[in-house]
């Protein structure tokens, strides 16, 4: 998602410029150590074909169409610094010429989008494809993953960016200055629609494309492909067990988040605020400020609306606190792709 | 009718197309206020501006800048039904949509007996002002100075060079990749009876995208070629063609003293 | 009229992707003369010209320009470089790739820029430049804005403009209207009587006798002749076997004449 301006702060807008101006530089220097004299020229087409490719429409599985941002097929083929520096110019010229995305938020967009989107894609792709054969459906499913990862991972960081904006800047009257939103709202709200539309959008954009060009360009492939299997010798899909452990190894650890101390700022239920403890945690995550004797009024009233199916996370049913976590975690994401699917099967069924 | 995804991306195209036509036309228009004044002047002094809008915590202050904003523009000869149809009504649907939930979720003092808050409210207006008057004022630049000046002036900024030439080389080169996927997607829309299958339209999709991929390597290395042709060895230069007059000065003045202003007052 | 020896190719063979486009070509060109590499799509005439051009580097044989060698290493040298690339101009066959910067005039100063020349030098070259031309009028557009015949002018000037030796055109008429055509051929005529170099690769037998005192039949890679103009265009057998012309039945209907024997109408300017 291209930010816009006033949706974040000035210091926020400032530190993600600041953020991004390393990643620039030495993404500019490498471009021209290894590419020389065709820098300029490739990095010019490139970002032409980047900014072209972000006005598709491409049609989703249930009949919707979604954008993609194309950060996976330019990690692919031009490797994470020259697509770092692609799609931030096709960004720029988007926020400058045609103000899609903000001109103060530039620095954020790029950071999320063409930095960690290109970093993320191409780790990723590089970690699943392994030594796989150029031509081998092994990469195709490497480069979709690594563009769905990419594109979620831009996403996250937008949506912390947005969430943490009330609580850091509001005026006197505690109106928020920028996005009014807090994380809370903002990560869901963010996250549904790039977990499934965006995600799928650039998943299959990306996968497709290395389809497409493993028979008609496969040495485009080549330059993120080092030590790839010749074709014939089979490196297909063995050796992807150590992938297999590393995701089962991240979901055993998601527990951590439980470490982190106590509730998530704003995210306080009205018995809190009669609790010494937990009022003490309140202060210390607001710059020591003394929260009110009672629960604010609304809080109250909005508290009960909704009383979750799984409470802080843990079904009730389940004793060990961790185990829930992850149950949670998977049933969370599980959840999101069925209402997805479902969501358009109904869809499709209605249109017919 | 449900419209098929070449048709809209082919809707999406033109219409980048024709926004740039227009906003070629409307920068030489030789009779508009803005259009007379020094591209690196208005650079920094609507930076300027887009910045104070961005600082402020003043709702007067920026609709003062935004009220500017299109006065400076009906000055340069573009119509506020033309910001309207370009600029205001895009950021509308999408800020305004991002922000109305805002005007009832936002913990604060309720207004009566609507479920709306005071700083709901506020906070709805920061979002959307902020958001409307900081495209004004990026239009109004864009809408006011030929591309090429606009990116020359760039270098007022300390941008490198070599970065100033990659945005000129990237733009022009757009324009050859939008008319190449036009084609290719027109001579398709027009190929096709009936609708595609789910697995062809994404195949379709998947291969022109391809297909403009392997062009763009191509046109990259001919290009490169071309270059090397007359005498690039690594360095880029630009040709400087700009000559400030007095009045410029007076210009630069008078943006940095109203960005100046509405920071000051909404500090 | 023999001039100084401008270009010695000694059988140069180049390969692309596995293809032989030039299959051990030998020739000279001599100063001032205008030459025509006459050919099919594919006979190596375009990679010909690149190799004289110094853009690609053939992988056995030499090519000489004025009796220094070109290959990679003497174009390394910054001032052997920067003298070839002035003396010796190449108009790519789309023009699209030539036009690389936001406007014309950047684009035609672009050559320049690279000579580091000092930049009253350059605006004045570039005005007379596009005086020549007959561009002036297009000097702050876009290139996506020219037509195709603007196009070509502004490529051509954007070599020009540093004023070289030799002139080297790829295929200068395809894809024109009749109008820019002519154009471009007078232009080729004004250069004749020594006063440039021109080399120019193309399929179209018609323009070959208006702009060549001499001409190379390039076949698959090959040199298969070398003649005047009029001596080639004559040879019926070679031209159909370099796939440059063919047999065909037709009629003129309107103008009365039946298939057979005819001349084909055009008209002269005199």
């Amino acid at each position: 998602m291209h930010i816009p301006d006033g949706y974040l702060s000035p210091s926020t807008c400032a530190a993600l410029y600041a953020g991004s101006t390393p990643f620039w530089y030495a993404s500019l220097n490498k471009m021209k150590r290894r590419l020389n004299t065709q820098a300029v020229p490739l990095l010019s087409v490139f970002a032409a074909f980047s900014f072209v490719i972000m006005m598709f429409n491409l049609p989703l599985p249930g009949g919707t169409t979604g954008h993609a941002v194309g950060m996976g097929i330019a990690a692919i083929v031009l490797g994470p610094w020259g697509s770092i520096l692609a799609i931030s110019v096709a960004l720029a010229i988007q926020a400058i010429f045609f103000g899609d995305g903000g001109i103060t938020a530039i620095g954020a967009n790029c950071f999320n989008m063409a930095i960690a989107g290109s970093l993320m894609a191409y780790a990723v792709y590089r970690v699943i494809a392994g030594g796989a054969a150029i031509e081998s459906s092994r990469r195709v499913a490497a480069a979709a993953v690594a563009g769905y990862c990419a594109i979620n991972v831009s996403a996250l960081l937008a949506a912390i960016e947005f969430g943490i904006q009330p609580a850091l800047f509001h005026d006197a009257s505690g109106a928020p200055l920028y996005a009014p939103y807090p994380l809370h709202i903002a990560l869901p709200a963010m996250m549904i629609g790039h977990l499934t539309i965006a995600g799928l959008a650039e998943a299959i954009v990306s996968g497709g494309v290395v389809a497409y060009l493993q028979h008609a360009e496969p040495a485009l492939l080549r330059s993120t492909a080092p030590g790839a299997a010749i074709a014939g010798e089979s490196a297909g899909w063995s050796g992807t067990r150590p992938l297999w452990i590393a995701l089962g190894v991240l979901l055993v650890l998601t527990p951590l988040g439980i470490l982190a101390a106590g509730a998530a700022w704003g995210e306080w239920m009205p018995e809190d605020f009669s609790s010494p403890a937990a009022r003490q945690q309140m202060a210390a995550a607001s710059a020591n400020q003394a929260p009110p004797a009672q629960a604010p009024a609304g809080l109250q009233r909005l508290a009960t609306i909704w009383t979750a199916p799984m409470p802080r996370y843990a079904p009730p049913m389940l004793k060990s606190p961790q185990f829930g976590y992850i149950l949670s975690a998977m049933a969370g994401t599980g959840l999101i792709v069925l209402a997805f699917l479902t969501g358009t099967w109904i869809f499709t069924r209605v249109r017919r | 009718m449900k419209t098929s995804f070449v048709e809209r991306t082919i809707a999406g195209l033109s219409n980048g197309m024709d926004f740039a036509a227009f906003a070629d036309t409307s920068a030489q228009a030789r009779t508009g206020l803005l259009q007379r004044v020094d591209p690196r002047v208005k650079v920094a002094g609507i930076l300027a501006l887009i910045v104070a809008v961005a600082t402020t915590h003043s709702l007067v202050a920026i609709t003062a800048v935004f009220l500017l904003a299109v006065a400076l523009a009906v000055a340069s000869r573009v119509s506020p039904m033309d910001l309207a149809k370009w600029v205001w009504m895009p950021v509308l649907l999408f800020s305004g949509l991002i922000a109305l939930p805002a005007v009832f979720l936002t913990p604060g003092d309720r207004l009566g007996s609507l479920p709306v808050t005071a700083q709901g409210l506020r906070t709805a207006s920061f979002l959307l002002l902020r958001a409307e008057t900081a495209v004004s004022l990026s239009s109004l630049l864009v809408l006011t100075t030929r591309w090429a000046h606009l990116l020359k002036a760039l270098r007022v900024l300390r941008l490198p060079v070599v970065l100033v030439v990659i945005l000129g080389m990237t733009y022009r080169y757009i324009f050859l990749m939008l008319e190449t996927a036009l084609d290719m997607f027109e001579s398709r829309e027009s190929r096709t009876v009936g609708v595609l299958e789910p697995a062809d339209r994404r195949r379709l999709a998947s291969a022109t995208v391809g297909v403009l991929l392997s062009k763009s390597y191509q046109l990259s290395s001919e290009v490169h070629l071309a270059m090397q042709s007359r005498g690039f060895r690594g360095e880029v230069y630009l040709l400087d063609e700009f000559a400030a007059r007095s009045v410029d000065w007076l210009w630069l003045g008078f943006f940095f003293a109203v960005a100046a202003t509405a920071a000051w007052v909404g500090r | 009229m023999g001039g100084a020896l401008m270009f010695l190719v000694e059988n140069a063979v180049f390969r692309y992707q596995g293809v032989v486009a030039l299959d051990g070509v030998s020739l000279e060109i001599a100063e001032g003369k205008r030459s025509v590499l006459l050919g099919a799509n594919g006979s190596g005439k375009s990679t010909l010209l690149r190799i004289l051009d110094g853009l690609c580097y053939p992988e056995s044989g030499r090519i000489t320009f004025r009796g220094d060698t070109i290959d990679q290493a003497s174009l390394e040298r910054d001032e052997f470089a920067q003298a070839f690339r002035r003396r010796v101009g190449l108009v790519f066959q789309n023009p699209d790739v030539q036009l690389f910067n936001p406007t014309v005039l950047d684009e035609i100063a672009f050559g320049p820029l690279q000579m580091r020349w000092p930049k009253d030098d350059i605006l004045k070259r570039v005005e007379a430049t596009m005086a020549t031309m007959e561009i002036t009028h297009l000097k702050d557009r876009p290139p996506h804005r020219l037509s195709g015949g603007e196009k070509k002018r502004v490529a051509i000037a954007s070599v020009l403009v540093l004023d070289p030796e030799v002139l080297l055109l790829d295929e200068p008429t395809a894809a024109l209207d009749p109008r820019s055509q002519s154009q471009i051929i007078d232009l080729l005529i004004g250069w004749g009587g020594g006063r440039k170099t021109v080399i120019t690769a193309t399929h179209d037998l018609g323009l070959v006798e208006d702009i060549a005192d001499d001409c190379f039949l390039l076949q698959q890679g090959r040199l298969v002749a070398h003649a005047a103009p009029s001596v080639i265009l004559k040879d019926e057998a070679l031209l159909r076997a370099a796939n440059l012309i063919h047999e065909h039945r037709h009629a003129h209907p309107s103008l009365g004449l039946t298939a057979g024997e005819h001349t084909h109408p055009h008209a002269h300017r005199t």
